[in-house]
């Protein structure tokens, strides 16, 4: 009796744990980040990249992966999504980390500036609820979220079954690798207009929030238990501009300069591009879609002088020429051909 | 900890499981310790009061006990009495303290002033300790029942305290005598898998006749309740017809929670509700509805005031006593009152006419088993039952004569043009909530002819699997529950 109530108990749960977990990708929402992510982690683990881009929305439309690969022959992937919180970067590199080894690490740092013990519940969701099930996304879900909303983050079905009124035929047959060929990268073509209120550099540090500090430290150490090489950027941005709607550290500028000198303890490169605008010709009017992010124009002199510093101080193997990666070659066709008709599009607009 | 949460399944499960491993022997103490920390997990201190009325209630038994075995038959009643008398004032006075004390004094206060008399009394205004108006009843009926000699007195206070605070039953019933419950604690409860299965539909029947529905409904009586004089004609009935629909729902889904799990544990429980709007007249509708609370009243008010073996006069007075009692029970407000003063009045009413409505169908030869006058006849008494729910629900006595005053306008067109998507549900939720109306009286109309969990037993695996799988797809995807919904508390956990 007991046997036979075990068996059919725990037939009865799995079958149910299998409902849910259709139900679940059925009812999170099917955004950007979700395809980007599905592409990165699971669905093109073919592709081998020389380079993982991980970060905030900064480094969304930083660094170009087409741009990487066109003038290096670099393989690259940007796993940013907007708002991410540090400590959900440091679990979505762990579960990069599961399919490709030994990448060279990229993390945009913006986020350390945020005091706040748990991400925007939007943010976090975006890379959490797109995670596939596993110890590491338990370990996230329990560091990165406030305990109340546990549950809601291992079921997302719990928070999103209200959506039953909504859903489309693209919940149920969302594409994931419709666009590949950007390879997650996400850039504005609109044009800032306006110069950087920044106040001039300065050499003062201010302390990093101690969550923040604790997971750049998390990251660090992963990085040599992994052993692969990290690197870590600043994006330009206006640090008088931060939105106010996030609590942030009161100057941003003194805070970067502290991780700049724990960065150099631990020799790991970090490159401010902040400091660094006036080197690249950086126009602040033109080479940014607003107060904190570039758009194609200004993330193309990045990527440029990014992609010179990595052929500078890496062994990277220039891929062009090897015909296992002439999809890369398509894409990247692709992708010009996309940017291209954003263009032409916002000029038709302008001359309207 | 309520019954519709993820803590609560995880509890149960934990302590189920517990359970079902122990020593017979250590059961009863396995479930009083859980009923307690249920209980506490809302609030520690009223533990407390329950812990008094426990050793009232132990205490009371044990000196009654001793009283009945006083030869002098007297003597041995006359102590016996007085110990009724002084455990009954103990048990009510604690009641009383809590749920009345505050509407008499404001009431006192309020009608002497009329007269130019001040009056000043202590202030007490504490929180109603959950399931006080439940558990005082269950220990009452102890009392009486030693009284009686219909049980004999528990001589394990950790047993008289499990009666008391028995965690299924102790935040909304159903209500036990203990001379069907007391003796449940003794039994060996060995796990049975049907008994387990048919106690876990119970909760999943439960589960979504609460967030499904029953929520679902709540949404349109809150928005129109809240501010009556906003609305007009079928809004209200509209809004009125779904009040009746979701206490229905909320108490049964808090009942057969209760009872499921009592189930799965091995208590048989009172059912609460036996399809109680297919009632044909108002007496039955009682013997459907809210049936524990019903047999308490009946069991240890009623008959003790007579019951109907005392004329007429007496019977029309002991039925508005128990109503008005019943009224009082649910909450001190004068709605409350109102509400069972109606249905105290219903009865009346048909007694009263019972010799002219049997004239007038023999005058015009009017066939009653036919479906049609039964049908009239449902109507009727669920018209009725609507009515008197407008002063439950209302907030206030001024709130429920609006409503009447404003339910009394004829606009169809609000059905046709929209308007009553207005009322907080929007098309597809609000068809939901009519489709869940409408499940409702099916099943009820099912389980009158036939026990639906039997028939289900009787099917293939696969359909009734489909059928378990389908509830759980249901709860999962139109529950009312989760971070974009505020979760409703049970109608019947705040009395």
């Amino acid at each position: 009796m007991v046997k036979k109530t075990f068996l059919k108990g725990s037939i009865f749960v799995i079958i149910t744990l299998i409902i849910i977990f259709v139900l679940n990708s059925l009812f999170i929402i099917k955004t950007n980040h979700r395809a980007k992510l599905a592409q990165g982690l699971y669905t093109n683990t073919g592709d081998s990249f020389d380079v993982v881009l991980l970060g905030s929305s900064h480094m969304d439309a930083l660094i170009n992966p087409n741009t990487l690969w066109n003038k290096y022959g670099i393989t690259s992937f940007d796993y940013a999504t907007g708002g991410q919180p540090i400590d959900v970067t440091y679990y979505l590199l762990k579960e990069v980390l599961k399919t490709h080894k030994n990448p060279i690490v990229v993390v945009d740092l913006y986020y350390l500036g945020s005091p706040d013990k748990f991400g925007n519940e939007g943010y976090v969701r975006s890379v959490l609820d797109n995670l596939k099930f596993s110890p590491n996304k338990l370990d996230a879900i329990i560091n990165c979220t406030p305990q109340k909303q546990w549950a809601n983050y291992f079921f997302p079905i719990f928070k999103y079954h209200y959506r039953w009124k909504e859903l489309t035929e693209n919940d149920f047959n969302f594409d994931t690798s419709k666009n590949y060929y950007k390879k997650g990268f996400n850039v504005s073509h609109d044009l800032y207009g306006e110069e950087d209120t920044s106040n001039p550099p300065t050499t003062e540090t201010a302390d990093i929030p101690p969550k923040t500090q604790e997971y750049m430290k998390k990251i660090i150490a992963l990085s040599k238990k992994e052993g692969f090489k990290l690197i870590f950027t600043n994006t330009p941005h206006d640090y008088n501009k931060i939105s106010k709607a996030n609590s942030w550290v009161p100057e941003p500028a003194k805070t970067v300069n502290e991780i700049a000198k724990i960065s150099k303890d631990n020799k790991i490169p970090f490159i401010n591009y902040c400091n660094m605008m006036d080197e690249l010709g950086f126009d602040f009017k033109t080479d940014m879609a607003n107060a904190g992010h570039l758009n194609v124009f200004g993330s193309n002199k990045i990527t440029l002088n990014f992609g010179g510093f990595l052929k500078e101080n890496y062994e990277l193997v220039d891929h062009r020429k090897d015909s296992q990666y002439n999809e890369w070659k398509s894409d990247y066709i692709k992708y010009v051909k996309a940017a291209a008709a954003i263009d032409l599009a916002k000029k038709k607009d302008q001359s309207k | 900890m309520q019954f519709t949460s993820l803590n609560f399944l995880m509890f149960f499960t934990i302590i189920s499981a517990i359970y079902f491993i122990l020593p017979h022997k250590f059961q009863w103490l396995w479930l009083l310790i859980c009923s307690y920390y249920f209980y506490m997990i809302v609030n520690s201190k009223y533990a407390i009061v329950m812990i008094t009325s426990t050793i009232i209630t132990y205490l009371s038994g044990l000196l009654i006990e001793n009283a009945n075995k006083i030869i002098n038959e007297k003597k041995s009643n006359q102590l016996k009495k007085l110990w009724v008398f002084v455990s009954f004032s103990g048990e009510l006075g604690i009641l009383f303290m809590f749920k009345y004390y505050s509407f008499f004094n404001k009431s006192l206060v309020r009608t002497l002033n009329i007269f130019s008399i001040p009056l000043h009394l202590p202030f007490f205004d504490y929180l109603l300790p959950l399931g006080i108006s439940f558990y005082t009843l269950q220990a009452l009926s102890y009392i009486v029942d030693v009284y009686r000699k219909d049980v004999v007195a528990e001589r394990n206070l950790g047993k008289v305290a499990l009666f008391v605070s028995f965690f299924p039953q102790v935040v909304a019933g159903p209500i036990e005598k203990s001379k069907n419950m007391l003796h449940q604690f003794d039994k060996k409860h060995v796990f049975n898998y049907d008994r387990v299965k048919n106690g876990l539909l119970l909760i999943l029947w439960g589960v979504i006749l609460k967030i499904v529905i029953a929520d679902r409904l709540a949404i349109v009586v809150n928005t129109v309740y809240n501010k009556p004089n906003n609305y007009k004609g079928f809004a209200i009935i509209i809004a009125t017809v779904f009040f009746t629909f979701q206490i229905y729902c909320d108490f049964m889904s808090i009942s057969n929670i209760a009872r499921g799990a009592a189930k799965v544990l091995g208590f048989k429980v009172t059912n609460n509700f036996k399809q109680p709007f297919l009632s044909k007249s108002i007496k039955e509708f009682w013997s459907r509805w809210h049936v524990s609370l019903t047999s308490w009243f009946k069991d240890y008010l009623y008959f003790p005031l007579g019951g109907n073996r005392l004329g007429r006069l007496r019977t029309y007075s002991n039925i508005m006593i128990v109503f008005l009692v019943s009224g009082l029970w649910h909450g001190a407000t004068f709605n409350f009152i109102i509400w069972g003063a109606l249905h105290g009045f219903y009865q009346i009413i048909a007694y009263s006419l019972k010799p002219f409505k049997e004239k007038v169908i023999k005058t015009f030869k009017i066939k009653t088993e036919v479906f049609s006058f039964k049908l009239v006849q449902m109507l009727t008494t669920f018209m009725l039952v609507n009515f008197a729910f407008i002063f439950f629900k209302a907030e206030s006595l001024l709130s429920a004569i609006t409503i009447i005053k404003n339910s009394f306008y004829f606009n169809p067109w609000t059905i046709t043009n929209g308007s009553i998507f207005k009322l907080g549900l929007e098309p597809k939720d609000f068809l939901i909530a009519s489709i869940g109306i409408i499940l409702v009286i099916i099943v009820d109309i099912m389980q009158r002819k036939k026990n639906l969990s039997v028939q289900l037993s009787k099917q293939n695996i696969i359909f009734r699997w489909a059928t378990y799988l389908a509830a759980v797809v249901v709860i999962l995807v139109l529950g009312m529950y989760g971070p974009e919904y505020s979760m409703q508390q049970f109608i019947y956990s705040q009395f």
